[in-house]
């Protein structure tokens, strides 16, 4: 968890633009792993494996059959989409009303991706190239590939907000989230947005696992740090709480930055954590969630 | 307990989650007992199992000590299943107690030379304590709530160690502290009969106390935690206790295993995410919910890599050694089981072994007049089903 983090003595513009890029990254895993949650009610622990596969998607198109970075990138949304929904209609649909299944089989699914991963490339972390060079930005460096994660998190993030919020199947998924029953009364299919919500969280984590990959190399265990991390974003933020994601990435990004750079590098996966269990117990709906009624 | 009047009431529910009494399983249970109690003759006799060439297996000393290890493992996802399948709060860091049993004998006993027979007991009591901690979280969240404070437990405790590497010797542990008893790798069937002795007292005692009033309550919080309450129960009582209990017993597991000359006090060992998993893995497979389940899951996920790695069998197609890829073997036949047998190895040879004798009998159970459903055919007609499903109507 500690490639993009030069570490301590960095100055006031460099630690911005590092809180700034992995809040972003850390918004996209969450919000795909909130909406899962929040729409069908199911704890997706394999949701870590998207960004997994969402790396070494864009690490055997750009690498190794060398089609570039912007193809990688391509073939990590697309791949990691397609997958998660699959899994959706194989595996979970089955099984999505026993949350304990549900959390065994997705904890198992994970830890047998990540096992295939480690098998096929092996231990050692992969060079993900994406884009070359750095600018500098107000006298600190920035590298591109950087900036390009910034910049498109930043726009997916957005395309989601308007999607849910102004598009019919996005207000669908709204209603479904907050009350199944009064969606299918009206006649929304839950299925069927459940699916959606799958492949989009899928697609999106895909995209994060690129450039978590881009830089700090990608390898077979890269996705339990951000999924570790998203149970925080996503519980401080409110559980099933879009906004409440992307202000909870910002909060841990912002202290994990901050815990690297000021206090000391070891204790990168303390705070977050020690963060969530202060929430669970003081505040557990968080900060802009609801009550949890049907789990 | 003091709600005397509830617990009568409870006590004649024959049904709940106890499996129909057939006297067989008994007899099995007994025999596979006498069956783990004979290794240490065989070993004596250096007996080899299987077909030459294709799958050799030996009895010996280092087998031994592997299935001590599986027997500790054994007890530790018993004490899982405890909590787990018997409350329902989900525990995705049970090596938290694991390890802290572990370590704590292991510091007390390479940093004052205290002896493992004192040390160990303090290692139980600081898991207790742990299961404290953790249970009181319990009190408050539930479901997915409660899981994900035990999912991260054990993460912070790793943080620690890793922070504190002086102390705790960081990822790469501490190393092996004084051997139970002075009984090292020469004495293997001592050390093996000494957790023997002790898989089948904690077996005992869990099933004593599942099967109790207690364990009923605790099945009745799975079920429904606001039925609970209503009836005047207090069901945070209940659930501290299954938590401190499960934890002392995985406390009592992780604190032998480190001073058996086949483990070691490393995160690896005692409390990785693989750990966790493992455990999960091990009591799902065996029959969640039945701890002798559990006991079994836990030998079998202890002895088959081990196995695997013995027979030296290489995967046709990939041309891999099955050894190298032994836990991504667990995970898919782990995926394929909860699939076909939602209820664990256990429950489902029960069935069969009573579906057999009532064949035996004649007295055959299909009330349609046929067979009993193949396990294939109720497979595939459940895939099909879910398939069909998509253009149904909401079931809501």
């Amino acid at each position: 968890m500690s490639g993009l983090l030069v570490p301590l003595q960095a100055d006031a513009t460099t630690v911005l633009v590092q809180i700034v890029t992995i809040s972003a990254l850390y918004a996209l895993v969450a919000l795909g792993f909130t909406l899962i949650f929040g729409v069908g009610g199911v704890l997706n622990l394999a949701h870590g494996a998207n960004i997994t596969i969402g790396a070494f998607a864009a690490f055997v198109v750009s690498s190794q059959w060398g089609l570039g970075g912007v193809a990688g990138l391509l073939a990590a949304f697309v791949v990691t989409g397609v997958l998660s929904g699959v899994y959706y209609l194989g595996l979970i649909k089955r099984i999505q009303d026993e949350p304990i299944m549900v959390m065994i089989i997705t904890l198992v699914t994970a830890v047998a991706v990540e096992e295939v991963i480690r098998f096929i490339y092996g231990s050692q972390p992969k060079v993900l190239p994406l884009v070359d060079g750095r600018f500098i930005i107000g006298g600190s460096t920035v590298t591109s590939a950087t900036l390009v994660a910034f910049v498109l998190s930043a726009l997916l993030i957005a395309a989601l907000f308007a999607f849910v919020n102004y598009t019919r199947q996005g207000k669908a998924l709204l209603a479904t989230s907050m009350t199944r029953k009064g969606a299918a009364l009206v006649g929304i299919e839950a299925d069927r947005i459940n699916l959606l919500v799958w492949v989009a969280a899928g697609a999106l984590a895909g995209v994060a696992g690129v450039f978590l990959g881009a830089t700090q190399g990608a390898s077979y265990a890269m996705g339990r740090g951000p999924l570790v991390l998203s149970f925080t974003i996503v519980v401080l933020g409110g559980i099933g709480s879009i906004r409440g994601s992307v202000l909870g990435a910002f909060i841990v990004g912002t202290l994990e930055i901050l815990t690297v750079q000021y206090i000391d590098s070891s204790l990168t996966g303390l705070t977050p954590l020690l963060v969530l269990v202060a929430v669970l117990l003081l505040r557990p709906e968080g900060l802009f969630g609801r009550e949890l009624v049907e789990a | 307990m003091s709600e005397d009047t509830a617990s009568e009431r409870v006590a004649d529910d024959q049904s709940g989650r106890s499996l129909p009494s057939i006297p067989g399983r008994y007899v099995a249970g007994v025999v596979g007992l006498l069956v783990l109690a004979a290794m240490p003759v065989l070993a004596d006799m250096e007996i080899g199992l299987g077909v030459p060439g294709v799958f050799v297996f030996t009895v010996d000393q280092l087998f031994l000590l592997d299935l001590t290890a599986a027997l500790y493992f054994g007890m530790f996802a018993m004490s899982w299943d405890t909590v787990s399948g018997y409350t329902g709060q989900i525990s995705f860091g049970h090596g938290l107690f694991f390890a802290v049993g572990g370590y704590t004998s292991a510091l007390l006993n390479l940093g004052f030379g205290i002896d493992p027979l004192l040390s160990i007991p303090v290692g139980i009591v600081l898991a207790a304590v742990a299961g404290i901690l953790i249970g009181v979280p319990a009190l408050r969240l539930r479901g997915p709530y409660l899981s994900l404070v035990t999912l991260v437990a054990p993460l912070i405790l790793l943080q620690l160690f890793i922070f504190r590497s002086d102390v705790f010797g960081g990822e790469l542990g501490l190393r092996d502290p004084e051997p139970f008893l002075g009984f090292g790798v020469s004495q293997a069937s001592t050390v093996f009969y000494i957790a023997l002795a002790l898989f089948v007292l904690i077996m005992a005692l869990l099933l004593l106390v599942t099967r109790s009033d207690a364990g009923r309550v605790f099945t009745a919080i799975r079920e429904d935690e606001d039925a609970v309450a209503s009836v005047g129960l207090n069901p945070a009582k209940f659930k501290i206790f299954a938590f401190v209990l499960s934890a002392a017993v995985g406390g009592l597991a992780g604190a032998m295993y480190v001073h058996t000359p086949i483990g070691g006090p490393t995160p690896s060992e005692l409390f990785s995410t693989t750990v966790n998993v493992e455990v999960i893995i091990a009591a799902v497979l065996g029959g969640m919910g039945t701890i002798v389940g559990a006991a079994i899951g836990g030998i079998f996920v202890g002895l088959v890599p081990i196995l695997l790695d013995e027979v030296g069998v290489v995967i046709p197609v990939l041309g891999v050694p099955v050894g190298e890829i032994d836990f991504l073997l667990f995970a898919v036949i782990t995926l394929f089981l909860l699939f076909v047998l939602p209820g664990g190895i256990l429950r489902s040879v029960l069935n069969a072994g009573s579906r057999v004798r009532g064949w035996r009998r004649g007295d055959e159970v299909a009330t349609d007049g046929g067979r009993p459903e193949r396990v294939v055919t109720r497979v595939a007609r459940r895939w099909y089903d879910g398939l069909r499903e998509e253009g149904g109507d909401d079931d809501e």
